[in-house]
């Protein structure tokens, strides 16, 4: 398969794309029940069981995280050994990439993470939720050690490193605040008995995407002049092209937010709260299939050779 | 979000206009030197890389001027360091194959010659 002059491998950039965006979305909810629903927007209307349907989702998303992370993982070990994948499947190769390969600590150690959070979300109280929120952020945080971040030699490996791991956790937050933000729209409707709480809820998204977006733009820049090197070669290697495409979504999700956040937002408080109500909401749905589409062209960005390997070569 | 989509790419490619960097593990130096003449078979061939490298993953092979296999195979990894050692394997033009897998999980691979004798 070729996407911007690049060969890509399908069935490794599909498990990746699918890993990171349900991983995104676990992390995200929850994010968003700590910073958006707590404490509980006053006056809480009787919300019709958004916290089950939040709770649905983590699961969800937490199932399809786990199932496309253990396909990543023997995809992964097959490229690492460069065997067929039916030779690297054996019980041995997995062994030896698991035990001795930083890949394969990462990946236990996320799979830590799942299980700590998957225990948490059966309880209800503040701590439960806090810890589950930290092995949420474990979880997608620790993404960073597996990629490019986690090779790149002496100080400026740790500056790389924390700028993923940022970068990874406002993706997140994004990605996953807007679904749940989505959800709670349509589970209220046009009810006007809502008005005054969809107005705290939708502006404490926003300084969440507010934060998110800055987050974005520092610690992508970051990763950028780590693994571009130069204007020029954004332009000349395939990983250029495809940031490129990232950034173009990007830019359309920041457009969208802006109309969401001047236009349709102050008209939460007007009569025609109803009308606005239900725009910010498909505007919202398409915003977050936009971050959809950026998780498949990440899927593909790891697996490429950055195009700052290309002044070296 | 009340930045528009021009400002939030400005900064990014400012940035991107300056600066150099690397990524994936490639031959930093080589001992003996790449491409260079040593009087004696040395003992060992040690490469060191850009990126660290896993060990079990990464290996070294020389072959010396008649194609005869001269190393160990037991090729060690410290960090971004590679080592291993060689029997006597006579003058001539030693070959260099390494394939190495850095720690973000991408494999690349090279060789090069050196020689030995006067």
């Amino acid at each position: 398969m070729d996407w911007f002059g690049a060969e890509i491998a399908a069935p490794m950039v599909a498990a990746r794309a699918v890993h990171f965006a349900a991983s995104a979305i676990a992390a995200g909810v929850l994010i968003f029940r700590a910073t958006v629903l707590a404490p509980a927007p006053s006056p809480a209307p009787q919300a019709p069981s958004i916290g089950s349907q939040l709770r649905c989702v983590i699961w969800l998303a937490l199932a399809v995280s786990v199932a496309s992370g253990l396909a990543w993982f023997v995809l992964q070990a097959g490229a690492i050994s460069g065997l067929a994948l039916s030779e690297a499947i054996a019980p041995d190769m997995l062994r030896t990439v698991l035990d001795e390969t930083q890949f394969g600590h990462v990946m236990l150690a996320r799979l830590l993470c799942v299980i700590v959070l998957a225990a948490c979300l059966g309880f209800d109280g503040i701590a439960m939720q806090r810890l589950a929120l930290a092995a949420a952020l474990g979880f997608v945080g620790a993404i960073a050690w597996t990629g490019h971040a986690g090779a790149t030699a002496g100080s400026e490996g740790v500056v790389h490193l924390a700028a993923d791991v940022l970068h990874l956790w406002a993706a997140a937050a994004w990605t996953g605040g807007l679904l749940a933000l989505v959800l709670l729209l349509v589970a209220f409707g046009r009810d006007p008995e809502a008005a005054r709480f969809r107005i705290v809820v939708v502006r404490r998204f926003s300084a969440l995407g507010l934060a998110s977006v800055g987050t974005l733009l520092v610690s992508g820049t970051i990763h950028s002049w780590i693994l571009v090197g130069s204007l020029h070669m954004l332009f000349v290697t395939a990983y250029g092209r495809l940031l490129m495409a990232k950034l173009a979504l990007f830019a359309l999700m920041l457009a969208l937010a802006a109309i969401n956040r001047l236009w349709l937002t102050p008209r939460l408080a007007s009569p025609a709260s109803g009308r606005a109500a239900t725009m910010l909401t498909n505007m919202a749905a398409i915003e977050l299939l936009l971050a959809i589409a950026v998780f498949a062209i990440v899927g593909a960005l790891g697996t490429l050779h950055p195009a700052a390997h290309f002044l070296n070569a | 979000m009340r930045r528009s989509s021009l400002t939030a790419i400005a900064p990014l490619l400012l940035v991107l206009a300056t600066g150099a960097a690397q990524a994936h593990a490639f031959l930093d130096h080589a001992e003996p030197r790449v491409g260079n003449k040593v009087a004696t078979p040395p003992r060992e061939v040690t490469l060191w890389f850009t990126q660290k490298l896993e060990p079990a993953f990464s290996r070294i092979t020389v072959t010396n001027a008649a194609g005869e296999r001269i190393d160990s195979g037991k090729t060690r990894v410290s960090g971004s360091q590679m080592s291993v050692p060689l029997r006597g394997g006579g003058p001539g033009t030693y070959h260099v194959n390494w394939h190495v897998l850095s720690v973000d999980t991408h494999t690349t691979e090279g060789n090069f010659t050196f020689q030995v004798g006067q």
